[in-house]
């Protein structure tokens, strides 16, 4: 394939830097207090990655993707809280007010024609202003605290809980990773396997082209960034089952991871290519960094360092290569 | 005072240059005349610097230079007027002209001086503009006046001015001509491009003639030439249309007629109809208005009145998915790579695009399969020339993705299909392929609006040809395959003064 | 249009206040707090002029902020060349951004991205968790003075605006770097070199971010890390609603200090009838958004007509 994605790259990056933090500190592989949150973690940022790879898939960005998620979760607290719905109940209320407000947004920009930057922008600055003010009006210390039958089970059962017979599951998979794997199955086969995915990177690619082939253009910036909202929100009622709370703060650090994954797992931000493997390979990378450096003591305060550089190191490298490539 | 001497420009596909020279005197206004594709930007681009030869000299006042960089070339005492326009809309008249170098005084720019250079370069070509003025409020006459001085501030000797009055009115022609004539009498150098002869006949004292990136006639005082020998010249006698097997005369009813269309694009009263197992020929110059009625019938430009009819019934079409699926009409865009193909994608998307409406199923599913047969028959059919069907678009020569671009719209089993400009850039053999390719889709019933500046395109292909010119249709013609009738009767249409 | 925004807006606050906000310490809270918005927006306007965006404004404020922080209170360095060493490393950091950009041809969003992180991890390795506080009491006395009730700190980012506002007026720098960012094609054909506006583009940001991030440890009782955390967003905010366009060509000054004047007064009225301190953010979403659409119509208007 032609398209250079740089997934061994990143699968082998991965595999080396797990082996190099597992022989300087063991306990990297402890299943219960480091293997399981950091692949919860994974689960969430991966899902977060998305949201942001389905916009750059148009090659369009969503700047409001954290208060995306923290929108959604709002709705989720309050269904639980008021309505007294069950888990699984509130949370397809929380993924469609998600949707709902991407679509929104989504719609705005058809409309409009204005920048999806700018428009996201004002769409994260109005959801920054609106969700403490609901928090504050229902809410005695700005959370949601009911917890629904099913949240504390999914919060903490890996799939050493399920078995089949006397086969067990690995007690390091939290089973919150199938949350993320079904929208990267969802996403794959959408963007492989159907029209309106194919549809949505043609009009990444080139939006005048797709236009003149028939491509309902506008409807697909709709559809991007209706995905964006509902993966967003995803996203949040997997950090607010993490965490134990809904609150107006979910999603207030989505923002830059939601670029690293993505990018760094080969989507392209002009849009036209998306890799689903690669933004969980890309959101891998950098939370394995983050678990390691952590655990080896080198301390959190390099870590930002290190994940920009490499970011900017990968890019450079493919940069380089592409270039390379075409005057061969 | 500039001579290029043999000058050979090689682009992947297309010999641009083979052998074009040029001699340009001081004091005199110098036309530069070719039917489009002749080589006449390449020339200009190389005088400018914006390329550089593959064969051949330039000589400025006796001496060998090389140009790298429009910079130098400004140096050299070389000063442009490209058809882009290309001021910044936001800055003021005197700025503009100034800023190539922009007077410094006291680490800041010097307006008064600025403002004082402009208004003595405005001052000798005799224009009353105010230099404060911001160019966005200028009409597209004034801005064409504001790049010439632009190009006179760099101490210019030598102007170059492509098709000046391709957007201007005849009254503010006349200003600018003005000025031409001023700029030479005071000793200055101007070439001149233009499509329209009574222009060069004009303002012009001598001319070439390039044909095929040929000179074919050289730097010669204009007035010892009839319209009629400048034109014999252009077209050329040597070429023959190509013959293909006749195809029996389309008699069945008009599939597509437009009838009295205005468009907010600027088309007035334009009519035509094409019938199945018929090629209709669109001629007209770049600019005349061509690709523009195509967008305006996909519902890309609004139409202000007139009456499209699609097999007999009045419609009004929204968008390109609607004319495809509900009227089965296609259209193969000029510009492939900006409009036509996604050329970060692989050619089996770049064809299956326009079936995926056909063929998906439950939830828009596209089986491989069933997409792959159809790419691949498409693939064989065109003989487009792939490593697999998996390649870039944007890896393939220019050929090939032309055809895969007609493939996308075949594929999707059109009847109606506007092709516009087919082969611009592509070399001859494929170009060949390609116009059998053309009158096999007619033969086999289709219904062709075929959109060409390439005469000899036309005259092979098409049964009629309308002749467009300033948005309006200003002539029609039946096509006797035979080059030399046609070609002159098309040219004399185009060069016609005002109906 | 905006001047008339802010006068009325003002008058009206002090009027609804019942004359209170016309008082000295209230003109002096309202204007203490203005300096850093006026000057993100404008460090991110210059990034605009040329059209590239520059995430990292918050992230390197910040660490210039904690580095002269930890400069004069741990290594004990003067404060004036603590200063001249913060101007100095922004520069550079912005030069070598911009460097990044030109040379590895990467989008300047994923440039700034990345050196944003680093940025952020750079100042967190600085301060850890703790607040520098013990540094010259010099900066931090000018930090709180003023000239009839009007803060030294605000004269001073007015004094940079105008510096601003004079280079692109008038510098040939300053136009070359609009030329770009207006028409490259034409800049190009016209000797300006697009590749030098950008470095010069990011290297001026920086410069603006390292002013900022004085500013900022002269108004503040200390700097820690969360300095800047919040910059990014308003930095935006404040050159959009002044009327920035985001693919370059247009230095909007004045229209960035007034976005951030509006959006102070937004926040001082919020302030003054005790609403929610998040109702401001509410309200500038819905400036921004308003702001770019009604540009956008009047746009599409005026080409509809024209033709």
């Amino acid at each position: 394939m032609s398209t250079r994605k740089p997934l061994f790259g990143l699968l082998g990056l991965i595999v080396v830097l797990v082996v190099v933090f597992g022989t300087l500190s063991p306990a990297f592989f402890d299943e219960r207090l480091v293997l399981f949150p950091l692949l919860r973690d994974i689960a969430i940022y991966t899902v977060v990655g998305l949201a942001q790879m389905v916009v750059l898939s148009i090659g369009h960005m969503n700047l409001a993707v954290g208060r995306m998620a923290a929108f959604s979760a709002m709705f989720m607290g309050l269904s639980y809280d008021r309505l007294h719905l069950p888990l699984y109940a509130g949370l397809c209320i929380g993924l469609l007010a998600g949707a709902a407000i991407g679509a929104f947004t989504g719609w705005i920009i058809a409309r409009t024609g204005v920048n999806s930057f700018v428009v996201t922008l004002a769409m994260d600055f109005a959801l920054l202003g609106l969700i403490p003010v609901v928090y504050t009006a229902l809410t005695a210390n700005a959370a949601f605290t009911v917890k629904p039958d099913g949240m504390r089970e999914l919060r903490q059962y890996s799939l050493g809980d399920v078995c089949l017979g006397n086969v067990c599951g690995s007690p390091a998979v939290p089973q919150m990773m199938l949350l993320a794997v079904a929208p990267m199955l969802a996403l794959g086969y959408l963007y492989h396997g159907t029209r309106p995915g194919r549809e949505l990177l043609l009009t990444g690619s080139n939006p005048l082209a797709a236009e003149l082939s028939g491509i309902p253009t506008r409807r697909r910036v709709v559809t991007a960034h209706l995905l964006s909202g509902l993966l967003a929100g995803l996203a949040g009622f997997m950090l607010a089952v993490a965490t134990g709370s809904f609150r107006a703060t979910i999603g207030e650090e989505f923002l830059l991871p939601s670029f690293l994954g993505a990018i760094l797992g080969g989507t392209a931000m002009a849009g036209g290519v998306v890799s689903v493997i690669g933004t969980f390979l890309g959101t891998s990378l950098t939370l394995v960094i983050r678990r390691g450096l952590e655990l080896v003591g080198i301390g959190l305060e390099y870590l930002n360092v290190y994940l920009g550089v490499i970011l900017l190191l990968a890019l450079s490298a493919d940069r380089f290569l592409q270039r390379r490539g075409v005057k061969s | 005072m500039i001579v290029a001497d043999q000058l050979v420009k090689v682009f992947p596909g297309v010999r641009a240059l083979d052998g074009a020279s040029l001699r340009l005197e001081a004091g005199s206004v110098h036309a530069l005349l070719g039917e489009n594709g002749a080589g006449k930007s390449t020339l200009i681009k190389i005088l400018t610097g914006v390329q550089r030869p593959d064969q051949g000299r330039l000589l400025i006042g006796g001496e060998a230079v090389t140009l790298r960089s429009p910079t130098e070339a400004a140096q050299a005492g070389i000063g442009a007027v490209h058809q882009e326009r290309n001021l910044i809309p936001a800055f003021s008249v005197a700025e503009n002209i100034a800023l190539q170098r922009l007077p410094i005084r006291r680490g800041l720019v010097d307006r008064a001086h600025m403002r004082a250079e402009a208004r003595r370069i405005l001052g000798l070509l005799d224009v009353d503009l105010d230099p404060d003025v911001r160019v966005d409020r200028l009409s597209v006459a004034q801005r064409q006046l504001v790049e010439i001085a632009k190009a006179l501030y760099g101490e210019s000797r030598v102007l170059l001015l492509d098709e000046p009055t391709a957007s201007v009115s005849p009254a503010e022609a006349e200003l600018l001509f003005t000025v031409v004539r001023k700029l030479a009498d005071s000793g200055a150098g101007v070439l001149f491009v233009s499509h329209k002869l009574e222009e060069v006949f004009a303002i012009c004292d001598t001319v070439t003639v390039l044909r095929d990136g040929r000179t074919v006639l050289d730097a010669e005082p204009i007035a010892d030439h009839a319209r009629d020998d400048l034109i014999d010249l252009m077209v050329g006698r040597s070429r023959e249309a190509l013959s293909f097997p006749p195809r029996p005369p389309a008699t069945q009813p008009a599939v597509l007629e437009l009838d009295r269309i205005s468009t907010a694009a600027g088309h007035r009263e334009v009519s035509l109809s094409v019938r199945p197992g018929e090629i209709v020929g669109l001629y007209g110059l770049v600019g005349s208005g061509r690709s523009e009625l195509a967008k305006a019938l996909l519902g890309l430009e609004p139409i202000e009145s007139g009456s499209v009819r699609v097999r007999g019934k009045n419609v009004v079409i929204k968008d390109v998915r609607q004319a495809l699926a509900k009227h089965r009409i296609g259209y193969v865009t000029e510009n492939r790579k900006e409009e036509g193909l996604f050329l970060d994608q692989p050619v089996s998307r770049n064809i299956a695009v326009t079936v995926w409406g056909r063929i998906a199923g439950a939830l828009g599913h596209v089986s491989p399969a069933r997409e792959g047969e159809l790419v691949s028959m498409w693939v064989d059919r065109l003989g487009i020339k792939l490593a697999s069907s998996r390649q870039l678009a944007g890896q393939l020569s220019g050929g090939n993705q032309q055809k895969v671009s007609l493939a996308k719209w075949l594929a999707a089993e059109t009847e109606i299909l506007i092709i516009d400009e087919p082969t611009v850039g592509i070399d001859v053999r494929t170009k060949g392929a390609f116009h059998e390719l053309i009158w096999g889709l007619a033969a086999d019933g289709m219904a062709i609006l075929l959109i060409t500046s390439d005469l000899a395109e036309m005259i092979t292909l098409a049964d009629r040809v309308l002749v467009m010119r300033d948005f309006r249709i200003r002539g029609e013609l039946d096509n006797d395959h035979h080059y030399d009738r046609t070609s002159q009767a098309v040219i004399r249409l185009i060069h016609s003064k005002e109906i | 249009m905006l001047i008339a925004i802010c006068v009325a807006g003002y008058l009206s606050l002090v009027v609804a206040s019942g004359g209170a906000f016309a008082s000295g310490n209230a003109v002096q809270t309202f204007f203490q707090f203005l300096p850093v918005p006026v000057l993100i927006g404008l460090a991110q306007m210059i990034a605009l002029s040329v059209g590239q965006l520059n995430l990292a404004v918050g992230a390197l404020g910040g660490f210039l902020a904690c580095a002269m922080g930890v400069l004069m209170a741990d290594l004990g360095v003067p404060a004036p060349a603590a200063i001249v060493i913060g101007l100095a490393l922004g520069a550079a950091v912005g030069a070598l951004t911009g460097a990044l950009v030109v040379f590895t041809r990467i989008n300047g969003f994923i440039v700034t991205l990345a050196t944003m992180t680093i940025l952020i991890g750079a100042q967190y390795r600085l301060v850890g968790t703790r607040t520098v506080s013990d540094y010259s009491p010099g900066l931090k006395e000018f930090g709180q003075a003023s000239v009839l009730n009007i803060p030294l700190v605000f004269l001073l980012a007015l004094g940079v605006a105008a510096l601003v506002a004079m280079f692109f007026r008038a510098a040939a720098p300053g136009r070359r770097m609009l030329a770009s960012g207006s028409n490259p094609l034409a800049a190009t054909l016209s000797g300006v070199s697009n590749d030098r506006s950008v470095i010069l583009a990011h290297t001026l940001s920086g410069l603006v971010v390292a002013i900022t991030a004085v500013v900022t440890v002269a108004v503040s009782p200390g700097v820690n890390r969360s300095i800047g955390g919040d910059w990014l967003l308003p930095s935006f905010a404040a050159p959009i609603i002044g009327g920035a366009v985001l693919t370059g060509g247009t230095a909007v000054v004045l229209g960035t200090v007034l976005a951030a004047f509006i959006v102070r007064l937004v926040d001082s009225a919020r302030a003054e009838f005790s609403l929610q301190p998040s109702w401001v953010n509410f309200v500038v979403g819905a400036v921004v958004l308003g702001t770019v659409v009604l540009t956008r119509a009047r746009e599409t208007r005026r080409s509809g007509g024209s033709s």
